[in-house]
């Protein structure tokens, strides 16, 4: 990485004023344009169809999934924590290449946060909508009530709640704070009336002064510091959700880092999907260059290897441990009803990935694009499985029973992407996909050590 | 005027053997309190019937594997499909049913009898030299069972053999001895029927269009009967054929009376006044006779008065009424002649495939089969619910390229039908095996069109066994809808249901480490101070017959979800019934395991809730707070047993399956317990309604709750008294006795879960033997 950062990662015949065109133009002058209204659109319709999903699941019950007796959770548990996974990558990029000056992350940051930020909300319907009684979903906040009971502390859960409502509300928080500069810019540059009052209200009378940049740094790196725990915490809880349990092949002290490892890799991969649509969409070639696509290969090699060693971990010490259902589970994964898909788990997640030890592949930008897709697939399986493979081969052989997915088990998975995708085309629309001031201050840089 | 008489499951041929035997009819009650070795031959005295209750119990007597006082009978089993005795059995041989002539013959001959001795295999010839000898060592305690479906002369056969053995039975004049003045049969109606004798026909509580063999066609002679009427529960098939269908109250909706196995009889009262404008059969018949209003209740005390004193007759009535059975009613015992040895029928040769029929547990002759309890009651050893299957054993299915749930068509004279395949362990190779009870028309919202009707193949000369059927694969699949999979228990598995034999059971007290029963743990343990409800169920004596199952299901309104939820694996029950098999020395044991909730003192479910929806309380239950629970489901999700069931959908409340919303159906629920909501979890409580009932008695009354006070639901319907309640802080409780035996033991105690509900392992009393040479 350090060599990443020190490698200039921009064109040497960019100026800043050409920068700031590049990402503010197609906001602010260029029409959307009909690839756009089509995306748009199809979104839209999946959007609506989330909308009819949460409906019949509110009329029917969450009997319209396939969940059953001894597999009570299903597709809105895996969702939940594979949205939270991609929720991660966002903050970590930007609090955690703040903090280490790796400054070409200017490129990338504001997107993967809004990324973040879409993510983790979608995220935290899941587990409400996982409920059976969803509307009394506030029982899980400590609030003075009348009934003068508390959440059950002791529960994962609780911790979950706590964990994920801190981090979405620091999410947005973050997000905007680094946004200020940029949307002061876009009130600059903006013609119309709407736009313009619009840009100034949200700028919070942003003027650029030495006093508001000195202020605007202090807090966003001190947020910065708050954010890698707070990543590191908030997946470490929902590893937590399992490993705090009596079950096996969730009983395991490896869970809250290999969660956290598996969110920043599932994250990351998310962030050069979007990266690449985004580059293209917006005609960005000249701020997303290779070489950011070679910095984010690096990391997603990096969590794939880690991957591999915590699948690794994970069958020596059920096979050191000897326990009899360990042991079982153990076999369970490699024989049972869902072999098939921990086969296909283990190709994506560990395998492929290993393509990008290639420097020419991890800058090859429609290699990143697959393996990027490649690895959110094999992660989300990761997240089911951990589910299914338990929760279908428990202590008692009397109680195991697979798993079928409901047609609205697909449809809500299906329709939460695309109100992902909804959410993202309404994002590149109203706000620079790109940190304005972070990009320049990147190319300040750039030039002086050019000379 | 003729009167006749149809019963689907009958008892012709232990009727008709015991006429070859004792040159008159009896019937002979079996008395295993007084037995030590049984061998069945195809009988099935512990399997569903009228005497599953009392042979149950007196079974249960005999096989107590208590320290210091065991009292255990060995049971044998020869049967082409294993039955609950089969299952049950120290022993167990799938046999043809072509064979048993054979193996009757050559026991006889070895007991004695001045028979020629079959040729049989020399595997076959060990095992029943060894049952031989068993009983001949057990003469005055021994007993031979033959079942309903062996032929007449095999009964008189067995009869030989249990005077021989002065085998504990007792034989009794039939309750009803055709003799008398009986009924006539249904063949003969049906000939009346057909030659335009009979023009005017009242049917009365029967569904022969249903449930008459095949061959007799009474369906079609029905539709040449002028007049006819039926009178039952149901519209059912009959019914349908009939001018006029009258309905008929259920039998607890009016007086009445009834006569039990031995011939106790009983008063029938009334629990609920009549739902519908009804007229019993007793009313019926009164009308017919010209007593236009003829009461139930004056019916039965007329008829009861007639024998009685006038003076005494109020006084006996108050009483019998409030007793429930009419004192010294029961037909007195006879001392039967020496039996004779009877001329054996030819051997037949077995061949070909034979489909055995079987009544079905739950749906019995298909009378039963409206009732969704009943049919969403998981079938013993198969694990079946809402149908039935063509079973055969695996090796069979293997050897026809069948696999679980190929539809087949299965023929016999002439007729076929259609049904699913299961393979099952337990059945004889060439058998394949079809329960009756399905296939119904006119059944009801809950039981029309399910399975297959197995009557269809049945002839009145093959009733039980229909020798060369055809079965052909139709390329077609219906899986059975099963509430378990096949359960084979391997290797260190085995310790989830021990199967130790006698000696090793009550003598190796290290089997059950204290450990698991407490395990050390950092924190200081609660003082149960007043009462430590706990539970001790023993497998040896679980028969699997699932009263407890339905006993639960009615006292805790536990909903039917139908076949289409249980399918997806979401039945409710609050207490299944684990079946597992073992194979050993060539046998395929099984065992059953009720599994209510275990109460575990550190119970998983309770830390993981967030809004503490499932609590601890101070008399150690395990209680769920259902107006608290907001269904993360994270209490089910960390339970090692998975007890806990979850409403899905509305399965109580306004999503119920087909009828059972009707406000007739929501009538029968029990006002002690809540009805759940859809979206909450819910369990066993070990009745707690009924502890609090017996806690509010005590109170009042200034005691604490006495031994044996509080009885739960699948305690009291358990027939063998398997299961066994009470209070742990008392250390001459059921439980707290039952905790001390050597072979007691915690499911998954290694977890540390500290269940309340514990068992006692599985004990067999096998044949040295057999045992050693690996049977």
């Amino acid at each position: 990485m350090s060599a990443t950062a020190d490698k200039p990662t921009l064109p040497p015949e960019a100026s800043y004023a050409g920068m700031i065109g590049r990402v503010a133009d197609p906001v602010l002058e260029r029409r959307p344009g009909r690839r756009w209204w089509i995306g748009f659109g199809a979104t839209l319709l999946l959007t609506l169809g989330f909308a009819v999903c949460l409906a019949w699941l509110f009329i029917e019950g969450v009997g319209i999934w396939g969940i059953n007796t001894p597999v009570v959770w299903g597709f809105a548990i895996a969702n939940f924590v594979w949205w939270l996974g991609i929720g991660h990558a966002g903050t970590l990029i930007s609090a955690l290449l703040l903090i280490t000056r790796q400054n070409w992350r200017a490129s990338i940051n504001r997107f993967a946060e809004a990324m973040t930020l879409f993510a983790a909300t979608i995220a935290g319907l899941f587990p409400i909508m996982h409920l059976g009684r969803p509307y009394r979903f506030y029982w899980l906040v400590p609030y003075p009530n009348t009934m003068e009971v508390w959440p059950q502390w002791r529960s994962a859960l609780v911790w979950d709640f706590a964990a994920i409502s801190t981090y979405i509300i620091f999410s947005i928080l973050f997000w905007y704070w680094g946004l200020i500069p940029d949307l002061a810019t876009m009130r600059d540059r903006a013609r119309g009336r709407i736009a313009r009052y619009a840009y100034g209200a949200f700028s919070l009378g942003w003027r650029g002064s030495a006093r508001h940049w000195q202020r605007h740094d202090a807090l966003y790196r001190a947020m910065a510091g708050l954010a890698v725990p707070l990543v590191v915490s908030v997946h470490s809880v929902v590893g937590m959700d399992f490993a705090a349990s009596l079950m096996p092949g969730w009983q395991e002290t490896i869970f809250p880092p290999y969660f956290v490892v598996g969110a920043m890799f599932s994250g990351f991969a998310m962030v050069v999907t979007l990266a690449v649509l985004v580059r293209r969409g917006l005609g960005l070639q000249a701020v997303i260059t290779e070489r950011h696509f070679d910095g984010m290969g690096k990391i997603v090699l990096a969590g794939s290897v880690a991957m591999g060693i915590s699948y690794l971990t994970e069958w020596f010490t059920t096979w050191y441990g000897g326990d009899r259902i360990e042991y079982e589970h153990l076999a369970y994964l490699f024989t049972g009803d869902y072999a098939p898909l921990y086969y296909v788990m283990l190709f994506c997640n560990v395998l492929v990935p290993q393509i990008l030890w290639l420097g020419r592949m991890r800058r090859n930008i429609a290699v990143a694009f697959v393996v990027s897709i490649v690895i959110n697939i094999g992660m989300w399986l990761e997240r089911i499985l951990i589910i299914w493979n338990t929760l279908s081969h428990t202590h008692l052989p009397s109680m195991r029973h697979v798993f079928y997915p409901t047609f609205w088990d697909w449809a809500t998975l299906g329709c939460s992407i695309g109100l992902f995708a909804f959410l993202f085309f309404c994002f590149v629309r109203l706000v620079p996909s790109v940190a304005m001031h972070d990009l320049n201050k990147r190319l300040h840089q750039e030039k002086e050590a050019r000379g | 005027m003729a009167w006749h008489a149809h019963a689907p499951i009958g008892e012709e041929n232990a009727r008709r053997g015991a006429a070859l035997a004792f040159g008159r009819a009896l019937d002979l009650l079996p008395r295993f309190d007084r037995a030590e070795v049984v061998l069945c031959l195809d009988a099935d005295p512990l399997g569903p019937g009228p005497d599953q209750i009392r042979n149950g119990r007196a079974f249960a007597a005999q096989r107590q594997a208590r320290a210091g006082a065991a009292r255990f009978l060995r049971l044998y089993v020869l049967e082409p499909v294993m039955s609950l005795t089969g299952a049950n059995a120290d022993h167990h041989r799938p046999v043809h049913p072509g064979e048993f002539r054979d193996i009757a013959a050559w026991l006889a001959a070895e007991l004695g009898a001045p028979l020629p001795r079959p040729d049989l295999p020399e595997e076959r010839v060990r095992f029943l030299r060894a049952v031989a000898a068993d009983l001949l060592a057990h003469r005055g305690t021994a007993l031979v069972l033959a079942g309903e479906a062996l032929a007449p002369e095999l009964h008189a056969l067995a009869h030989w053999m249990n005077a021989r053995l002065a085998a504990p039975a007792e034989a009794i004049a039939p309750v009803w001895p055709p003799e008398q003045g009986g009924p006539a049969s249904l063949a003969d109606l049906v000939a009346a029927m057909r030659t335009g004798q009979a023009d005017t026909l009242l049917i009365l509580g029967a569904n022969p269009a249903y449930d008459a063999p095949a061959d007799l066609g009474f369906a079609e002679a029905l539709r040449q009967v002028p007049f006819a009427l039926h009178h039952g529960l149901h519209p059912d098939e009959t019914a349908a054929l009939c001018a006029w269908h009258l309905p008929a109250p259920h039998p607890l909706e009016d007086w009445g009376d009834l006569r039990s196995r031995d011939g106790t009889a009983a008063i029938i009262q009334p629990l609920i006044r009549p739902l519908y404008a009804t007229r019993s059969s007793a009313a019926l018949l009164g009308l017919l006779v010209g007593q236009l209003d003829l009461a139930g209740h004056d019916a039965v005390r007329e008829t009861w008065r007639a024998s009685r004193a006038p003076a005494e007759f109020e006084t006996w009535w108050r009483r019998t009424v409030h007793d429930g059975v009419v004192p010294d009613s029961a037909t007195p015992r006879l001392d039967p002649p020496e039996p004779r040895l009877p001329e054996l029928p030819p051997a037949t040769p077995s061949g070909g495939l034979a489909l055995v029929l079987r009544p079905d547990a739950s749906a019995w002759d298909g009378s039963f089969a409206n009732n969704a309890w009943l049919q969403e009651c998981p079938r013993p050893l198969t694990r079946q619910v809402w149908g039935n299957a063509a079973l055969m054993g695996p090796e069979e299915a293997a050897r026809r390229g069948l696999r679980q749930g190929d539809l087949v068509r299965l023929e016999a004279g002439g007729r076929s039908i259609e049904a699913p395949v299961l393979p099952q362990e337990g059945i004889a190779p060439g058998v394949v095996v079809l329960s009756l009870g399905y296939g119904r028309e006119r059944a009801g919202a809950i039981g029309s069109g399910l399975g297959a009707n197995a009557y269809a193949l049945r002839r009145t000369d093959a009733l039980w066994t229909v020798a060369d059927a055809g079965l052909a694969k139709l390329g077609r699949r219906a899986p059975p809808v099963l509430a378990q999979e096949h359960q084979k228990l391997e290797g260190e598995a085995r310790e989830l249901l021990p199967l130790v034999p006698l000696g090793e059971a009550l003598h190796d007290a290290g089997t059950s480490p204290a450990h698991e029963l407490d395990p050390p743990g950092f924190y200081p343990d609660f003082p149960y101070e007043g009462y430590a409800w706990a539970m001790v169920i023993d497998t040896s004596l679980c028969i699997g017959c699932n009263a407890c199952v339905l006993a639960c299901q009615s006292e805790n309104n536990i909903p039917v979800v139908g076949p289409e939820e249980v399918e997806r694996g979401r039945d409710m029950h609050w207490l299944r019934i684990d079946t597992y098999v073992q194979e050993a020395g060539g046998e395929m044991r099984p065992g059953f395991q009720p599994v209510p909730c275990m109460h575990c003192e550190k119970a998983p479910c309770e830390p993981v809730c967030p809004v503490a929806a499932s609590v601890h309380d101070h008399e150690g239950l395990n209680v769920q707070v259902y107006n608290r629970c907001i269904g993360t489901r994270f209490c089910q999700s960390n339970c090692p047993y998975k007890v806990r069931r979850f409403n899905f959908f509305g399965y109580a409340d306004g999503q119920e399956y087909r009828n059972q919303g009707a406000p007739v159906i929501a009538a029968q629920r029990n006002p002690e317990v809540t009805v759940r909501a859809r979206g909450v979890m819910e369990k066993c409580t070990y009745c707690v309604q009924r502890i609090s009932a017996a806690r509010r008695t005590a109170e009042k009354e200034k005691r604490s709750i006495a031994e044996g006070e509080v009885v739960t639901a699948c305690q009291a319907a358990c027939p063998t008294q398997a299961i066994r309640f009470g209070d742990l802080n008392k250390p001459g409780s059921e439980p707290s006795r039952l905790r001390r035996e050597p072979h007691h033991y915690a499911l998954l105690g290694h977890l540390g879960t500290r269940p309340r509900t514990t068992y006692l392992k599985r004990v067999r009393n096998p044949n040295p033997a057999l045992e050693e040479g690996g049977g």
